[in-house]
């Protein structure tokens, strides 16, 4: 029998798992408490999925044990899991878009009547418990597709309250969430831990688990690197747990000054049907222009706009302060623009291809007007790959790497085309530190090349690092510009957000 | 049969970036066996009547015509969207023309032609639905598949017959004891081929099959390409009913019904997969071969015909199945 405190709800002792090739988890060890939230920290590829998706009953672990209220447990299926109590919100949203809220909260657990006829009465009822109790307001005959990405969240969230659920596990929750909406999140993960439910929060967003997080593990390469309380250690240590090399935010350097005086980019008065308006502002060449704001706020969709993705309803694109008649994508990159999209699997990469197929997507001209040369492709993106420190050269399909690999191959694709124009959305989300770096230095030697760079990012300390200059968007048009000397975290998010409260903290 | 390799990925195997050199056990080399096999016990069953020039040719002649439409199909479906109208087009097609030869006494130089580019406008009809009005493939062509089925039946009745000698010799040709329609897949089958396989124009398809959003992003002009694609395959759907209807001397309005579905069958059998990004021309021939060769074994064996779907039906399960495994695998 084991010893263990009595507040402790799971305990996962010495936990491996292997996977051909790869050793994913190495002697884990993890403990989470009833009322508290765990942070699982980790570079991408560290081991935190692996480990959740033991811990959900996806696959069994190769060695170690999990004690749940500290008996032995084990979970042969997800099902398993579910009973002992334990639930999971992914990034990729679990839910049935045409139904209500309701049938996707007692999802297969709907109440029933004789002949197994559903209750929808009960249902509509049980459902709204469930949501008062999470204090969330929410009609539970909406079809969830109708929702907002923070309110399916919370669906979510009451599905897994509505199997009673003791351990909830959040994954990157507030990637796609705008500030209030985190708030709201915070508020009730605040809520569920003073009810005893144990929480493990994964995120690589430092601030938030700072903000909301009691203890936290740190894996690295599938080991863990210990658990702290969060007092006891600072975001430095933390980060250096996670990558072993001493890492510190570059700070901004001198500014890039521009390399013309003429913009090497301008947008006038560009507004379209449902969100932008009058939006009006100069991109110059050597600079890496940012373009700041919270979710929602249309950066995205300007970029789309700009590329050509978006039907506009008026404004003018100049290039090189000529106008540009952009009605493609293909119209926008042969006027010299290209775009990263924010979403890499969406909308980016063409997963079950290789990597010589995705590098040369948006160059087909240049390896044959008629007949394809793919082995001059191959040997191309053979050498971009080594130049961008690419390591898994012989994955068959793009699919197998890693989220920072993945960014560099969408690199590599526009590096090759050698637009004067770059659009990047959001070119560091879910990567690790090691790639991000690399990533903001191939930004910076693009502007110091005389690339223009237009760089959409939610990340302000990104923003602050790589931007000459940074404006502000809001709700669909440009809140205004924030001269570098004055541009804080601080400052960008209060032009952002309208007036007070977006750092209302969950934690009372 | 050899053993797979445990990493075999079907996905980049059937795809024109393939990697050479070692064996891997693709849906076109399982099928290439299954066919050998095929062949060698038809021939050792029945040594008098199978292998013979004249079943051969027969066989190939019965088959040459679904083979020109699946070459159309083939690229479709590489772009992820699929066509059901085209048994209804190769009906209506032969009739239409059948209708400018006799009642309009048109020449045939001048009704061919005219009947090629009304299949062309109807494959055209069809993909500027898909990708400018953005109706469902499945739905857009199940509703022209009624329309031109309805046409056909509107202008020929039950059929048209006494086809201008000239016309009908272009059907019954024979050069070197082949006829006209295996020269024409042949033809269709090796441009097909290469073109796919080789040409940037057609490997965008590939990238739209496998992203189409992706796709646009990097400049590929999607809906135009959607829309030449099924105007494609209107074309060559409109040329296999012609050439048909001059081999039969006869265009029935009834000729070419299922034929869209069996030509689903075989490009999925030859390693295309209704998710787009996938498939070949060499792969889709095997799989129309492969249908053809079972249904002439079980004329031999005197099997009913019925044996022939319920084989078919089999083979085309089993053969994805075995993809998700060997995917799975990985």
């Amino acid at each position: 029998m084991t010893v263990s405190s009595p507040s402790v709800l799971l305990r996962a002792e010495g936990i491996s798992k292997s996977f051909p090739g790869v050793r994913a988890l190495h002697r884990v060890n993890l403990e989470v408490r009833a009322g508290e939230v765990h942070a699982l920290l980790g570079e991408n590829g560290a081991g935190k999925s692996t480990l959740m998706h033991i811990l959900a009953g996806v696959f069994p672990p190769d060695g170690g044990s999990l004690y749940l209220d500290g008996q032995a447990a084990s979970f042969t299926s997800p099902h398993a899991a579910q009973v002992a109590g334990i639930a999971m919100v992914f990034q990729e949203r679990s839910l049935a878009g045409p139904l209500s809220v309701a049938e996707n909260v007692f999802f297969g657990r709907q109440p029933v009547g004789r002949w197994g006829v559903i209750n929808s009465r009960r249902l509509y009822r049980d459902t709204l418990e469930v949501l008062a109790e999470l204090d969330i307001q929410l009609d539970p005959d909406t079809a969830v597709e109708f929702l907002s990405p923070a309110e399916q969240q919370m669906v979510e969230i009451a599905k897994a309250l509505s199997i009673k659920a003791r351990l909830l596990v959040l994954d990157e929750p507030t990637s796609t969430l705008t500030e209030t909406e985190i708030t709201t999140l915070f508020r009730v993960i605040g809520l569920l831990r003073d009810r005893g439910v144990g929480i493990i929060y994964i995120s690589h967003r430092m601030a938030e688990v700072f903000r909301i997080c009691d203890r936290l593990t740190v894996l690295r390469d599938g080991e863990d690197q210990g658990t702290f309380d969060l007092g006891d250690v600072s975001e430095e240590q933390l980060i250096g747990k996670m990558v072993e090399r001493e890492f510190r935010y570059r700070q901004a350097g001198p500014v890039r000054s521009a390399v013309a005086r003429e913009a090497a980019l301008e947008i006038q008065g560009l507004s379209d049907r449902t969100l932008l308006r009058e939006i009006s502002f100069q991109a110059h060449a050597g600079q890496i222009t940012a373009l700041a704001g919270l979710a929602g706020s249309g950066r995205t969709e300007l970029a789309l706009a700009i590329f050509g993705a978006r039907p506009i309803t008026a404004g003018r694109i100049l290039i090189q302060g000529r106008p540009a008649q952009i009605r493609s994508p293909r119209e926008a990159i042969r006027a010299g623009i290209g775009y990263l999209p924010e979403d890499r699997k969406e909308a980016g990469l063409f997963l079950e291809m290789g990597l010589a197929a995705n590098f040369g997507a948006a160059s087909l001209e240049r390896f044959g007007c008629w007949w394809l040369d793919d082995g001059a492709m191959e040997e191309e993106a053979a050498a971009a790959a080594t130049h961008l420190r690419l390591t898994n050269l012989r994955a068959r399909s793009v699919h197998e790497l890693s989220g920072g690999s993945q960014q560099k191959i969408m690199l590599a694709r526009w590096l090759l085309v050698r637009p004067p124009i770059f659009i990047i959305d959001e070119p560091t989300r879910g990567i690790d530190i090691g790639a991000k770096m690399e990533v903001h230095e191939l930004l910076r030697k693009l502007a110091v090349e005389g690339a223009t760079v237009l760089l959409i990012s939610s990340e302000l300390p990104e923003v602050l690092s790589l931007a000459d200059r940074i404006l502000v968007m809001r709700e669909g048009s440009l809140a205004g510009e924030i001269p570098r000397p004055e541009a804080t975290e601080e400052t960008i998010l209060r032009l952002a957000a309208l007036p007070h409260s977006i750092h209302a903290h969950a934690r009372a | 049969m050899p053993v797979p390799e445990a990493t075999a990925s079907p996905v980049a195997s059937t795809g024109p970036t393939a990697r050479r050199g070692r064996f891997r056990l693709t849906r076109e080399t399982v099928l290439l066996l299954l066919m050998l096999a095929g062949v060698i016990g038809a021939t050792i069953a029945f040594p008098r009547s199978f292998p013979t020039w004249a079943n051969l040719t027969s066989l190939l002649r019965n088959t040459a015509l679904d083979g020109v439409m699946a070459c159309g199909m083939v690229v479709l479906m590489v772009g992820g969207v699929f066509d059901l109208s085209i048994g209804s087009m190769f009906s209506m097609i032969g009739v239409l023309t059948a209708w400018m030869l006799t009642t309009a006494r048109m020449p045939p130089l001048l009704a061919i032609p005219a009947g090629l580019a009304l299949a062309t406008l109807g494959g055209t009809l069809n993909g500027w639905m898909v990708a400018k009005v953005k109706v469902n493939a499945l739905i857009a062509t199940l509703g022209t598949m009624q329309v031109f089925r309805g046409i056909a039946v509107l202008v020929g009745g039950p059929g048209i017959a006494n086809l201008p000698p000239g016309f009908v010799r272009i059907g019954q040709a024979e050069w070197l004891g082949l006829q006209s329609p295996i020269w024409l897949l042949m033809a269709v089958a090796v441009a097909g081929q290469y073109l796919l396989a080789k040409t940037r124009f057609f490997r965008k398809y590939y990238y739209i099959g496998a992203n189409p959003k992706a796709a646009l992003l990097s400049g590929i002009s999607v809906e135009r390409m959607q829309i030449f694609s099924f105007g494609l395959m209107g074309l060559l759907a409109g040329l296999a009913g012609m050439t048909f209807a001059a081999r039969v001397a006869t265009a029935t309005s009834t000729s070419g019904d299922g034929a869209e579905l069996r030509i689903i069958t075989a490009v999925i059998l030859g390693g295309a997969s209704l998710s787009g990004g996938r498939g070949t021309v060499w792969g889709t021939l095997a799989g129309v071969l492969f249908i053809s060769l079972i249904n002439n074994i079980m004329i031999f064996a005197r099997l009913s015909p019925e044996w022939q779907s319920i084989i078919i039906g089999c083979v085309l399960v089993i053969a994805v199945a075995m993809d998700r495994f060997l995917g799975a695998k990985r």
